[in-house]
């Protein structure tokens, strides 16, 4: 076989290809592993636990689908089902209002802007823990923030107990989660109004465009791909949230705040590990589509 | 219609407009406001002030809860445990992420692909799934009841964020300063040591302060995952405070303060960094 001349050049390129190609992989090597190990891993032993009858201190026989037939004939369940998705659609659509307001006012060119946005960034930097124990003692009958206003101004008089009845129990865990939540969506959307080109807002005055016009044809447009990977996000988040509501209510009273990650809590506290897996894995469908949604949206934003 | 009086309705119009919008954030930010004061009056108020007699504002201010709080030193011993965890938790996920982060920036390689989004499927997996598996694994591994066991566990939230945030920073650190560096002598190793990881410090503190609150704020994995008191970090020590028979607003209140306002005072001087993750990565917070 004859030699070429660019053969030791070429193996030396290839030398150095391969040289390259072992320092990357051994850059990322400690997160792959670290997340096979501590997330993949544990994501489908979670999957398989839920098909066993696992209790604490046992390893469990594969029980088929019976702990989600036995859930599925639980009220507790189909009340974390309602509940789930109410505190999701109504603080999605209350955080989305209240965020994109705040930020179409901030982002009018008022002096004092820049103050405004960081006070009302302020829920989003308090850890959630401390931001729902808060809200539990204001909402508290005696001694709380809120009953106490309610009766100096007159607008109520008597004591209301917002998380010790049913019919205001799910507003008020819904009304601390999206105030510690809108944040999240008002700074989203501000940075989005901030990169709708100047240019198109001066173009369609041109064409005689009013505000409203303006709005519904320039603005929404260049800020709805924030929106949408703002609600993915959120509603993510959201379904998975266990602080608003373990710390406000436990679930209470009488399951009217019962959500899927409290629901899993009380499951492997009772010790029943293969329950408990399957009522986290019944989430799995509704959030594995929206988890693939967001992840292709935020890799088409990254490219 | 003269033209003046055309200029001064649109005038008054603009006006209007100024103080409705002002008006409106003036009470979206007392909203805001309304429950971090509370939680800071509570926490200076005496018993008979929270319970008995209500009030907006204290007429007595008194350290009292504080004191409770911190007597017996189980809080201090909370607060300490989570700094050792949040601290160790950033520096590791700091620094593996930033290899990480930068292996995928500068290669092109097989699996790249797959392994980004492997990232961002283990940074928006839930919690509420991961909790019940890896309490069973850390028991395993005999490191259920244990910091280190906690830090493991806080990874797996950690690496995927900070790995996902740094990759958009380095993404802007010129490729050429890069090989400027090499040729004067640096390898690739002391090239990222020395210029991609300086130049991108910014974000890199960004990242230490989202991993750091992360770690801090977490309650879920250690209520599950730490049984004994002496291994509790502060959320953990706060949740038992409202599970006791009585609840003891006060020290409650004087605990959330400790473990917040130093985080708050933070935000505020960094958020124009934090600011930029927030939206680029999608921060939770």
């Amino acid at each position: 076989m004859a030699v070429s001349p660019a053969r030791p050049i070429s193996s030396r390129r290839l030398r150095a290809g391969w040289r390259t190609r072992l320092f990357a992989y051994l850059l990322v090597a400690p997160v792959v592993l670290l997340i096979v190990g501590l997330v993949a891993y544990p994501f489908l032993f979670a999957i398989w636990v839920s098909f066993t009858d696992m209790v604490v201190g046992s390893v469990g026989q594969f029980v088929g689908f019976k702990n989600f037939q036995y859930l599925a004939g639980t009220a507790t369940f189909w009340s974390a089902i309602w509940n789930t998705v109410t505190i999701v659609l109504v603080s999605d659509v209350l955080k989305l209002g209240l965020g994109l307001g705040l930020a179409l006012l901030v982002h009018q060119h008022l002096p004092g802007r820049g103050l405004f946005r960081s006070f009302l960034m302020l829920p989003w930097a308090m850890p959630a823990f401390v931001a729902f124990l808060t809200w539990r003692v204001l909402y508290q009958p005696i001694g709380g923030g809120f009953n106490l206003i309610l009766t100096q101004t007159g607008i109520h008089n008597g004591i209301i107990d917002f998380l010790g009845q049913r019919s205001t129990a799910m507003a008020s865990v819904i009304a601390a989660s999206v105030w510690r939540g809108f944040p999240f969506w008002f700074v989203s959307i501000l940075a989005a109004l901030q990169s709708v080109p100047r240019e198109l807002h001066e173009a369609a005055i041109v064409d005689g465009a009013n505000t409203w016009q303006r709005f519904w044809n320039v603005t929404l447009p260049g800020i709805m791909p924030v929106i949408i990977v703002t609600t993915l996000l959120s509603s993510i988040w959201t379904a998975n949230g266990f602080e608003h509501v373990w710390l406000l209510t436990a679930g209470g009273p009488s399951d009217a705040t019962m959500v899927f990650p409290v629901l899993a809590y009380y499951g492997m506290q009772t010790q029943r590990i293969g329950e408990a897996a399957a009522v986290s894995v019944y989430m799995l469908p509704v959030l594995g589509i929206l988890v693939i949604f967001a992840t292709s949206l935020m890799m088409r934003r990254e490219e | 219609m003269t033209p003046a009086v055309a200029t001064a309705s649109t005038q008054r119009r603009y006006v209007m407009g100024r103080v409705v919008s002002y008006a409106l954030l003036i009470l979206a930010v007392l909203m805001v406001l309304f429950p971090i004061y509370w939680m800071a009056i509570t926490s200076l108020k005496l018993p008979r002030e929270i319970y008995r007699v209500p009030s907006l504002w204290p007429k007595t201010f008194t350290l009292d809860n504080f004191e409770k709080l911190l007597a017996d030193g189980s809080f201090l011993l909370a607060i300490r445990n989570s700094l050792i965890v949040s601290t160790v938790v950033t520096l590791i996920s700091v620094t593996i992420s930033s290899f990480a982060a930068y292996s995928m920036v500068r290669f092109r390689y097989r699996f790249r692909g797959v392994i980004g989004r492997l990232i961002l499927f283990a940074y928006l997996t839930p919690g509420s799934l991961l909790f019940i598996p890896l309490s069973i694994v850390m028991a395993q591994l005999r490191l259920g009841n244990s910091l280190v066991g906690l830090v493991l566990v806080y990874l797996t939230f950690s690496l995927p964020l900070s790995t996902w945030l740094l990759q958009g920073y380095f993404r802007g650190v010129p490729r050429e300063l890069e090989e400027q560096g090499m040729i004067d002598g640096l390898s690739r190793f002391g090239a990222l040591i020395r210029i991609v990881l300086p130049l991108s410090a910014p974000g890199i503190a960004a990242v230490a302060i989202f991993t750091f609150t992360g770690a801090w704020n977490e309650l879920l994995f250690a209520l599950v995952l730490i049984t004994s008191d002496s291994q509790r970090t502060a959320p953990l020590a706060l949740n038992y405070l409202i599970t006791s028979d009585v609840l003891p607003w006060g020290p409650l209140m004087a605990g959330a303060v400790i473990s917040s306002v130093p985080l708050m005072v933070l935000y505020f001087v960094a958020q124009r960094f934090m600011v930029a993750g927030m939206t680029e990565g999608g921060v939770k917070g």
